[in-house]
């Protein structure tokens, strides 16, 4: 029987990652993926002249080789960063929100940031440079806690460290109510929520503040040629190094022996490869729901996955339009357009097919103006479903649903905007919750992973890794890991388990 | 120190240490209740992408000379077909001789005749596999029915309300859906069909059985003359009259129809944006073939075969026995991506690349539309039938 070190479930990100991880350690791979080409939401499609995005907005973490991101250094250590092409975006965003009549457009760079603010409110600047070093703390006390390994002296955390130990245990709102910052503010800096999905009142505060300070700070970027090209350098990496990738091979069947120890994977197709280590870039909901055999999953595994929250269940509206940005008007490259900013009340608005949804749009000539032909542009526009509506949805009203849900998400962006889009519509495309879970399988078509609320965040998650490891052998990473969802976070997680494996494949001798 | 919640000193902090504690509590209070396998959308997912149908042969019938209109009874555990979009294609794959092979063709049925279990194909007898159809498929025998799929049917969010369809030959099998699909009122929009064909009889269905407020047919004869039918091919003067400000131009033929039907619809300076033409398979390269080896891996399987320049890579496969994935064979649906490993390769000439930009740049390639210049070697995924 063929046998590998480690056999990686899933060529998403995280897959990737913990591919390259692995064997740029020595350790033979094998990464099964049930589609035909890797990267699972990393990917792109073309349709007509266009070729469409299909998840990313905008890449943190990157940075510039003078000045690397985080994910950029990771990249480094992979191996993959040379092989990818990035284009800077120059602004962070531009907010149009209904209820509070704004209408903004956010730069990148603290100074530049700090500067605009001083133009939104009276003391803008100075609250901006306030909330820059209590973002900024956290993310040094991240780097600090992860430099130690998990195991941070306390009495530097204390020192050095004390809005991060303060701040950590709230939630978003929670934070923003003891730092008084005035509403205006407080509605900028949530801007990004619905990159995170949770509303304020539960998400943590910590993994928020990181994830905007990575934005203010470094910056934003997208990849010449889509997310593929970040998968295809994956894939390219891999195959340098050994590895092997196949594809339409999708596991069914996580194996263990006598000892409950992990024995290797079955494919569809009833293919058996024998490994003793297994990384997972899949729900945990998969894994313990139908891969692994019911008897081999322990109480606390079921009590745990049935306690996480299945984040935002995606929908997205791709447009290649037959004008270009000029002749329409498009400004930006990022929108975010809500109703209100009191993500609370939009985060319930977002619960049905009757409210009004919050809208994150891209138009990916304003970063590429080569991205799409002459005279045409590309626009996508992305929402999130938080409570599980399509799951009444029935097959013959499936079409029908998606275009009213999509012709209201257009209308909304040319409200809001004032350009209008509809009479120029070349191609379309319409990924659906259900369509997320038909290329990712992830249940119920979520796209963000299980919610990052304060108690269940990035620091419970991180010290909490080893307690919630239930089966030897068996590594669950990516987007529902323990860094949270998001590109760098996924990749990150993967490299992580990767690591975690190659721990225990020494301390088991194999 | 900037960040202060609670008035009583170190409770922020106290706080923070206590969050495991916190999560750990919260965990133990959740049920241990069995994770469930699947989720509504999932199944949804499933029901309408099942990637492939095994589906009986109910019936076969001779519609025209030479053009049978084949109909099929899933055998999938619902028994149905998945609900779809009235212009797709499906595919069917069978074995032929000692080759797998497998062919797109236009679904003639309607989107809830599919939900009813009943799926239909019209071929034309006219090559390997279509004469295989044609002669040798009989009641009663299974295939593998690829789930529907294809951009090439009316969508109300980009398209205005009248469909003007140019179709030639065999080209009207998506309108036949459409027209169905208009008439049982799974789809919403008016259509009118120029129908080109060379001769009456070679008409796959009679007009009045469609005709109604909502669907027009105009029959064009090229090559005989019929009392009460245009005559020609289909040009400017028969477009005109169709063409409104709410119309959208689909075209479906042979490829002489698109050339004609292109350059008439330039003459009218209509915006090509408002054209959709379905995609043709594509077809072996004319001349003396140049033989080269083919080395194929297919996850840890290596097949060494011949391949020649004028066919395509896919077909190179095909012919060797080689289970390959494959869907539309227009280069367009990317089923067939494949990595190219090293050799030279061509991009068949009467097509523009459909490959995405990193497949360009990482050196993917479609089999489907792809034919060697030099020995190669590629890995192309198994074929999964589920």
């Amino acid at each position: 029987m063929r046998q590998y070190d480690v056999v990686v479930i899933g060529a998403g990100n995280g897959g990737l990652g913990a591919a390259a991880k692995v064997l740029t350690a020595g350790k033979t791979c094998l990464v099964c993926e049930k589609h035909n080409i890797p990267g699972g939401f990393a990917t792109s499609f073309v349709r007509g002249r266009f070729e469409f995005e299909a998840s990313l907005h905008e890449f943190n973490g990157i940075g510039t080789p003078e000045a690397p991101g985080s994910t950029r250094k990771l990249y480094d250590e992979l191996g993959v960063s040379d092989r990818i092409e990035w284009i800077q975006l120059k602004d962070a965003y531009r907010l149009i929100s209904k209820e509070e009549g704004y209408d903004f457009t956010m730069p990148f760079g603290l100074d530049a940031f700090a500067a605009k603010c001083a133009e939104l409110c009276p003391d803008g600047e100075k609250i901006a440079r306030e909330f820059f070093s209590i973002c900024g703390q956290i993310r040094q006390a991240m780097n600090y806690i992860s430099e130690t390994h998990g195991r941070p002296d306390p009495k530097v955390m204390a020192e050095k460290y004390p809005d991060y130990l303060a701040c950590g245990s709230y939630s978003v709102n929670e934070a923003f109510d003891a730092l008084g910052y005035p509403q205006i503010m407080r509605d900028n800096f949530n801007a990004y929520w619905c990159y995170l999905g949770a509303n304020g009142d539960e998400l943590s505060f910590l993994h928020y503040a990181n994830m905007v300070y990575s934005y203010y700070s470094g910056g934003a970027c997208i990849p010449k040629s889509r997310s593929h090209e970040i998968s295809l350098a994956f894939e390219e990496r891999i195959h340098e190094l050994g590895g092997d990738i196949w594809f339409n091979s999708e596991v069914t069947n996580i194996l263990t022996d006598k000892e409950g120890h992990v024995s290797g994977i079955r494919l569809r197709d009833g293919t058996e490869v024998a490994t003793r280590h297994v990384i997972a870039d899949c729900s945990p909901n998969v894994v313990y729901g139908r891969l692994m055999d019911k008897s081999a999953v322990p109480e606390r595994a079921l009590k745990l996955t049935n306690f996480r929250k299945l984040a935002g269940k995606g929908f997205t509206v791709f447009l290649g339009l037959s004008k270009s940005r000029e002749e329409l008007g498009i400004t930006d490259h990022n929108y975010f357009i809500y109703d209100t900013c009191d993500n609370v009340k939009q985060y319930e608005n977002m619960k049905s097919f009757d409210g009004t949804a919050a809208q994150a749009t891209v138009c990916l000539n304003s970063a590429d103006p080569d991205c799409s032909p002459k005279g045409t542009a590309i626009l996508y526009m992305t929402t999130l479903f938080t409570e599980d509506v399509w799951k009444d949805v029935e097959e013959k009203d499936y079409f029908r649903t998606k275009n009213e849900i999509a012709r209201r998400m257009i209308a909304r962006f040319e409200e809001a905007t004032g350009v209008c889009i509809h009479d120029c519509i070349e191609e379309l495309a319409i990924a659906s919750p259900v369509t997320y879970a038909r290329y990712t399988g992830h249940p119920k078509g979520t796209i963000y992973g299980y919610e990052g609320q304060y108690y269940d965040g990035l620091m419970p998650r991180i010290q909490m890794v080893e307690e919630d490891h239930f089966v030897p052998g068996l590594r669950i990473g990516g987007g529902f890991g323990e860094r949270l969802l998001g590109y760098p976070s996924s990749y990150k997680s993967g490299v992580n388990e990767a690591s975690r494996t190659l721990r225990d494949i020494e301390k088991e001798g194999c | 120190m900037i960040f202060k919640k609670s008035d009583i000193p170190g409770e922020d902090i106290k706080r923070f240490m206590g969050m495991p504690a916190e999560r750990r509590k919260r965990i133990d209070e959740t049920p241990a209740d069995p994770i469930p396998e699947t989720y509504a959308v999932n199944e949804l997912a499933k029901t309408l992408h099942p990637g492939y149908i095994k589906a009986e042969v109910k019936k076969k019938t001779e519609v025209a000379p030479d053009r049978f209109t084949i109909s099929f009874r899933s055998c999938s555990e619902n028994g149905r077909f998945p609900f779809f979009r009235a212009g797709q294609y499906v595919t069917v794959s069978s074995n032929v001789g000692g080759s797998f092979a497998t062919r797109p063709y236009s679904i003639t049925s309607s989107p809830f005749e599919a939900l009813g279990g009943l799926l239909e194909i019209t071929v034309h007898k006219s090559g390997f596999f279509s004469d295989f159809l044609a002669d040798s498929f009989k009641e009663g025998d299974i295939v593998f029915v690829g789930e529907p799929s294809g951009d090439f049917y009316h969508d109300d969010l980009r398209d205005r309300g009248h469909v003007l369809a140019i179709a030639g030959g065999t080209g009207v099998t998506p309108f036949i859906s459409m027209m169905k699909a208009v008439r049982e009122g799974s789809e919403d929009f008016r259509i009118t069909v120029l129908y080109g064909v060379k001769f009456r009889k070679e008409m796959l269905f009679d007009p009045s059985v469609f005709e109604s407020e909502r669907i027009k047919i105009i029959p064009v004869l090229s090559d005989e003359y019929v009392e009460g039918y245009a005559h020609g091919f289909i040009g400017p003067d028969l477009i005109k009259p169709h063409v409104t400000e709410e119309t959208n131009i689909f075209v479906c033929g042979p490829e002489a129809l698109y050339e004609y039907a292109s350059e008439a619809l330039n003459e009218l300076k209509i915006d090509s944006s408002r054209i959709r033409s379905e995609h043709n398979v594509c077809r072996d390269l004319p001349g003396e073939p140049v033989f080269y080896k083919l080395k194929v891996h297919m996850r840890d399987t290596v097949y060494d075969i011949d391949s020649r320049s004028t066919e395509t890579l896919l077909v190179a496969m095909e012919r060797a026995g080689i289970k390959a994935p494959s869907k539309c064979r227009s280069g367009i649906c990317g089923f067939c991506h494949s990595r190219v490993i090293s050799g030279e390769y061509l991009l068949a000439p009467d097509r523009t690349d459909s490959r995405r930009l990193a497949d360009i740049k990482f050196e993917y390639i479609h089999p489907c539309c792809t034919f060697p210049l030099s020995d190669m070697e590629i890995d192309v995924p198994p074929l999964d039938l589920g």
